[in-house]
């Protein structure tokens, strides 16, 4: 089921346009990666989508609520470069946020307790936001964005700017938040997407230009290559992995043997027994999976 | 219930940051700093090295109304200077440094947001002003002369009034630009061209709020509040509605990251 | 040397509160600036000010030191 539907947003700055005619829809319970690089317009379609942006043209519609009613009810939203009263303590902080999102005084306080356990600040709590760490506060930042308990949790570049502790700490923590709400993130950096999302969305220069699960993508952008390593002179080899049928290309890159096939289930046939027969004194032999690296620079190529 | 988090939260800060410390002592100071020197003038000048001893000094005897009215011209100058600095950031500020984008996406009413802000601002300047006012009205007592307390209640009424107009200006330049240094100067800039525009346009405009001080000394000399002063009043009154009301619409209309 | 006596008596009502007044501006500030994390400017300027430009000192260490966030 769709939670939101997303059409044809656009959104101009003077007259750049930074987003324009993307349509997409976020699937009800999915963990949900906005990649793209720096500048393709993420920033701005979650801002759009939080309503701290009036879109340019477009539509953004949550499912099973009318045009009218504050959409801002059902999301919580992290900003890339979150900043709190740092006057504040982080429980204090909580306590006020849910206060503002109609939350009683005991609910509030009960809520802001529970979440900064799990987001790992409870030591913390009642120390000024001002003495936290980059880490520290992006996970109040989180536990911010969901304490009223939204439908759709919105966090832009979540852990980009964190080291790897924090960055473990965050990926993990949206790891379990998956089970509870919609989560739609955006990030450069694919492995992070990689890692947690189910479902992801390219974009490059404003468009949303592939989207799909996971598994959707890799199929598609499956490339059928083997990477074999050698003992010995690898060029001696080059040859005979060329005459076999199904290998369609062959080349060496640092030494190591990249071998493009037709057919992944004959060639590693092909390839194993070629291996065995003539006693190859073979290292490695892998079959290369699409890296959504990979996917990305195809999608933007193509 | 949300206005009142929000108010609860301005006061909070306002302790923290103590302006709720200084701000009063600076108005305090403000209100006695010319009445205790044209009382000690004499004094002044002899420690200053005095006077040639042929010159006559006749120095004016000062009426507790014209002691008040030192006071005032105080706050119309510096006390001004010192709301317009203190109020400078508290909307702008937050949209400079971004924490707004926090606060704005949890569901807030505009009209919640910008008059809980008015308020704690208000309730600083007012209580500031009177405790500025009820020093200048011991020194008054104690060197002056005596001035009813009734009359004193008047003038913080009437010029207090002024002084939220004042507030209600910042509270709007806040929503229409996110530099808290621009704030303040527009504020200035603007108080200081309605006095410009009253001294020229006197005749027409009788109840601009600039004259609101001029009106207190007619009403402290003669004893009855002048009809021009309520009228005064009114205009004030109905401008602070209407920048309040023009704050909540700018602000919504606003893009709130950009 | 009466005139005097009955001077100074007059004196302590009159300077007495700008007396408290200035203390209580002078404390608050350099509490405030020992306790506070960043300041505009750095921190010994401040301490300087606060600490040698009687009354005005404290007042603009408020409006213009304070790092208000």
């Amino acid at each position: 089921m769709a939670l939101v539907t997303v059409e044809k947003l656009s959104k101009k700055y003077d007259s750049s346009p930074a987003v324009s005619q993307t349509s997409f829809q976020l699937t009800s319970g999915k963990c949900v990666a906005l990649i793209g690089p720096n500048g393709a317009g993420k920033t701005t379609t979650l801002r759009m989508l939080s309503g701290l942006l009036k879109p340019t043209s477009g539509t953004i519609a949550f499912a099973g609520m009318s045009q009218n009613s504050d959409i801002r009810n059902s999301i919580g939203y992290l900003p890339q470069h979150p900043v709190f009263f740092k006057w504040m303590t982080g429980k204090e902080f909580l306590v006020y946020v849910s206060r503002l999102a109609y939350l009683s005084k005991p609910e509030a306080l009960r809520r802001a307790k529970n979440l900064l356990e799990r987001v790992g600040l409870a030591e913390s709590a009642n120390r000024r936001i001002s003495k936290y760490s980059g880490g520290m506060k992006q996970r109040l930042g989180i536990a911010q964005a969901m304490i009223h308990q939204p439908m759709l949790l919105m966090l832009d570049e979540p852990v980009s700017s964190l080291d790897p502790i924090g960055r473990r700490d965050v990926l993990t923590l949206m790891e379990e938040l998956k089970e509870d709400m919609t989560i739609l993130f955006s990030t450069h950096i694919l492995g992070d997407a990689d890692e947690v999302s189910d479902e992801v969305l390219l974009m490059h220069e404003g468009k949303i230009i592939e989207s799909g699960s996971m598994g959707e993508l890799r199929q598609k952008y499956q490339t059928a290559k083997i990477k074999l390593g050698f003992d010995g002179d690898l060029r001696d080899y080059q040859e005979k992995v060329t005459a076999l049928p199904t290998v369609i290309e062959c080349y060496i890159q640092r030494d190591v043997l990249h071998v493009t096939v037709q057919n992944m289930t004959a060639a590693r046939h092909d390839i194993l027994t070629a291996a065995s027969s003539e006693e190859w004194p073979l290292t490695s032999f892998a079959v290369n999976r699409a890296s959504l690296e990979d996917m990305f620079m195809k999608a933007v190529n193509s | 219930m949300q206005w009142w988090t929000l108010f609860q939260k301005e006061l909070i800060e306002n302790v923290r940051n103590v302006k709720w410390v200084w701000v009063p002592l600076v108005m305090i100071l403000l209100a006695v700093m010319d009445p205790l020197t044209n009382y000690y003038l004499p004094q002044i000048i002899d420690a200053a090295g005095g006077m040639p001893d042929d010159t006559e000094i006749q120095l004016p005897e000062y009426q507790p109304a014209d002691v008040v009215m030192m006071s005032l011209g105080q706050f119309s100058s510096m006390g001004v200077l010192v709301i317009a600095l203190m109020s400078m950031g508290v909307i702008s500020g937050e949209r400079k440094s971004g924490v707004s984008e926090l606060i704005l996406v949890k569901p807030v009413s505009y009209l919640n947001y910008i008059t809980a802000k008015w308020a704690s601002l208000a309730l600083l300047t007012l209580v500031a002003f009177s405790l500025g006012m009820l020093a200048s009205w011991y020194y008054i007592n104690l060197l002056f002369g005596a001035l009813s307390f009734g009359a004193l209640l008047q003038v913080l009424l009437f010029y207090g009034l002024w002084l939220l107009l004042i507030v209600s200006i910042s509270i709007f330049y806040n929503t229409l630009v996110k530099t808290p240094g621009l704030v303040a100067f527009l504020t200035i800039a603007t108080v200081m061209l309605m006095g410009l525009v009253t001294t020229i346009f006197s005749h027409i405009l009788e109840w601009s709020p600039n004259r609101i001080s001029t009106y207190i000394q007619q009403m402290l000399t003669t004893g009855s509040v002048p009809s021009d002063l309520t009228g005064a009043a009114i205009v004030t009154l109905m401008m602070i509605v209407f920048l309040i009301f023009g704050s909540v619409y700018t602000f919504r209309k606003k893009e709130l990251a950009s | 040397m009466e005139e005097v006596s009955i001077l100074s008596e007059i004196n302590w009502a009159v300077i007495a509160p700008l007396l408290v007044i200035q203390g209580i501006l002078l404390i608050v500030a350099a509490i405030d600036l020992i306790r506070i994390d960043r300041t505009n400017g750095p921190k010994w300027m401040w301490a300087l000010i606060i600490v040698l430009i009687n009354i005005l000192g404290p007042i603009i260490y408020f409006i213009f030191g304070r790092r208000n966030d």
